[in-house]
């Protein structure tokens, strides 16, 4: 179903609300029409706008999926204005929800491969509906390796399902943080070095990395040393935005619009487009 | 021969649309000529080059709220704004009358933008053809003319004791009755002569200086005063806040700049164009390389009001003579 008007927000009421990290919290939403609930699907990769009213909208990408049919979930760092508020929301408040926008991974064209998963901090949260995805039609994918770091292990978001994620089959989880604490006992290193480490191979591969810029920068080099090829490395792009339509002209990278052509793109597709971001 | 209406008969007319619908027309406001709402054919200008701003802001508002946001007894409405009243607006040029024509393309390009569609199809233009240039146009370099007739409903050109009349639409037809017209034997004058900017190829030349330090240099003396993109027809960027500080909550959009220095910054404070540099090489690129492969149109139409606008002598026509250099440059 398409809004008539794609600029007003589907009134939506905040279902459940966890604390992934002392600054990320999982957002469980629910569109209050049930016609548009029931309509409203989209892909690993997309993201939606939350409103908090009053004070105003951003875009957060997706981290449920629409298989599972459990709700809409993004994962929310709070760290400017709009993010602030929405973390001082209870459940039972009434948000806004516009979406979905955007490309997104093409997970068609990923099956039989092996997969690795590279996020850095809250840039892990886009990442997390192909996990889920590769995990519920396992037999569909080869091996899944996912590479989580943060700051520090408090940061690292989706903790709760580490070992559901480690146990599954041909799946491997590493973890790694820049400092540990007294308790850690895992990887204290930068993302690009567990990547050198675990010498993935590009053979029948793709590489899907989303994290700050610094650390996607230094994944990319470290994934071609490894001999994987630009279009085999997977990435997504963020850009300030205002209407996810591409007319606010906010978030254009060279005549693509991220919000629309992107978030997703390929390191092939970027090193195409004019400007870097 | 030519369908004629005479000055006195013009104002008649202007004085019985403003009856039934929002009659927009230059008017002066302290010292700047602006498109206003009247309500006193008097208060019309007649006799202008241009207008300060462009006719942008009865299309698309420097700030214009798109919703309303009531709550009451636990409740939350959303009450889209909308726009009720038909309007006419006078003396467009035929630049600025493109510059909407080509604001279509992003506003209504699907999904369309709700609140600027429901302005376009609420208007109705009446252009007026320039008998006289300013010094700073050059829409005959950009694909447009001051005569040309193709983006308004009624096209008007100033003759002796009268205008001729070129009525192009149904919109047209349906505002000026046909028994206020005659045949008369007058022929519309000659357009003014414009000096040339070398428009042609610069999309490919633009994308080929898209690395020279041009850019840095030229942006040294920009104070990123923004007034470029507000005075700008087809500048089209815009920013979305909340405000409560009336009685309900209202979601209003409003004019943004990629000059502005947050314009690209994120929450965390990554902004892929902190550069001064990089911002107006943003401005032009939109326009000269971006939109054209986007829509097939350049997207400045050479009414000239940045050049006189700027308070620092940035001056588009200047920047596309020297972009056509390097690019001379890159290829040897």
């Amino acid at each position: 179903m398409k809004p008539e008007n794609p600029l007003l927000p589907y009134l939506s009421t905040l279902q459940e609300l966890i604390d992934l990290t002392p600054d990320v919290k999982l957002f469980r939403l629910e569109l209050n029409d049930p016609d548009i609930r029931e309509s409203f699907d989209y892909k690993p990769g997309q993201f939606v706008f939350v409103s908090a009213f009053g004070v105003g909208e951003s875009p957060f990408g997706i981290t449920s999926v629409a298989h599972r049919k459990a709700g809409l979930d993004v994962a929310i760092r709070r760290v400017g204005t709009v993010t602030n508020a929405l973390h001082q929301l209870e459940p039972g408040a009434t948000v806004g929800v516009r979406g979905p926008f955007g490309n997104y991974f093409p997970l068609d064209e990923y099956k039989g491969k092996n997969i690795f998963i590279i996020g850095g901090g809250i840039g892990f949260a886009p990442l997390r509906p192909i996990i889920t995805t590769v995990l519920d039609y396992r037999e569909d994918y080869g091996d899944l390796v996912i590479i989580n770091g943060a700051r520090s292990p408090q940061d690292l978001v989706f903790a709760p399902e580490f070992d559901a994620w480690a146990a599954s089959p041909k799946t491997k989880l590493e973890l790694t943080v820049d400092a540990g604490d007294e308790k850690w006992t895992g990887k204290v290193a930068l993302i690009p070095s567990v990547v050198s480490e675990l010498k993935l191979s590009p053979q029948n591969a793709i590489a899907i990395t989303c994290g700050p810029p610094i650390m996607i920068h230094f994944t990319l080099i470290e994934l071609r040393k490894l001999g994987f090829a630009d279009n085999q490395i997977i990435t997504t792009l963020e850009g300030k935005m205002k209407c996810g339509l591409g007319k606010c002209a906010r978030c254009n990278v060279g005549e693509k619009y991220i919000c629309k052509d992107g978030p997703v793109f390929s390191m092939e597709q970027i090193s195409q487009l004019i400007e870097q971001f | 021969m030519s369908e004629f209406i005479s000055k006195q008969d013009l104002l008649t007319w202007l004085g019985q649309l403003m009856g039934e619908r929002n009659l927009v027309a230059p008017t002066r406001v302290d010292d700047l000529l602006l498109f206003r709402k009247v309500d006193r054919v008097e208060d019309i200008v007649f006799d202008f080059d241009n207008t300060t701003m462009s006719p942008k802001e009865w299309f698309y508002p420097s700030s214009e709220t798109l919703f309303y946001v009531e709550q009451k007894d636990g409740q939350t409405e959303l009450i889209p704004a909308a726009i009720e009243k038909e309007t006419a607006i006078f003396g467009i040029r035929p630049c600025d009358a493109q510059g909407m024509a080509m604001n279509d393309y992003p506003f209504l390009e699907e999904p369309a933008d709700a609140l600027y569609m429901q302005h376009r199809d609420k208007t109705a233009l009446i252009g007026l053809a320039c008998i006289t240039a300013c010094p700073e146009c050059f829409c005959t370099s950009m694909g447009c003319g001051p005569h040309d007739p193709a983006n308004v409903d009624i096209l008007l050109t100033e003759v002796t004791d009268g205008y001729i009349a070129q009525v192009l639409t149904d919109k047209g037809k349906t505002l000026l009755p046909d028994n206020l017209l005659t045949t008369a034997d007058v022929s519309s004058p000659p357009a003014p002569v414009l000096s040339e900017v070398p428009s042609d190829g610069i999309a490919e030349k633009m994308r080929q200086a898209f690395d020279e330090p041009f850019w840095d240099r030229l942006a040294d003396r920009c104070i990123h005063c923004n007034i470029c993109s507000y005075v700008c027809p087809t500048c089209y960027c815009f920013d979305v806040r909340d405000y409560t500080d009336k009685e309900r909550i209202e979601r209003v959009r409003s004019w943004e700049s990629c000059q502005s220095p947050g314009f690209t910054r994120l929450a965390g404070g990554h902004d892929p164009r902190s550069t001064k540099g990089s911002r107006l090489r943003q401005r032009f690129s939109h326009k000269l390389l971006y939109f054209p492969r986007q829509f097939g149109a350049l997207g400045c139409i050479g009414c000239g009001r940045c050049v006189r606008a700027c308070p620092v002598n940035i001056d588009i026509r200047e920047i596309i003579k020297d972009v056509q250099q390097l690019g001379v440059k890159s290829e040897a």
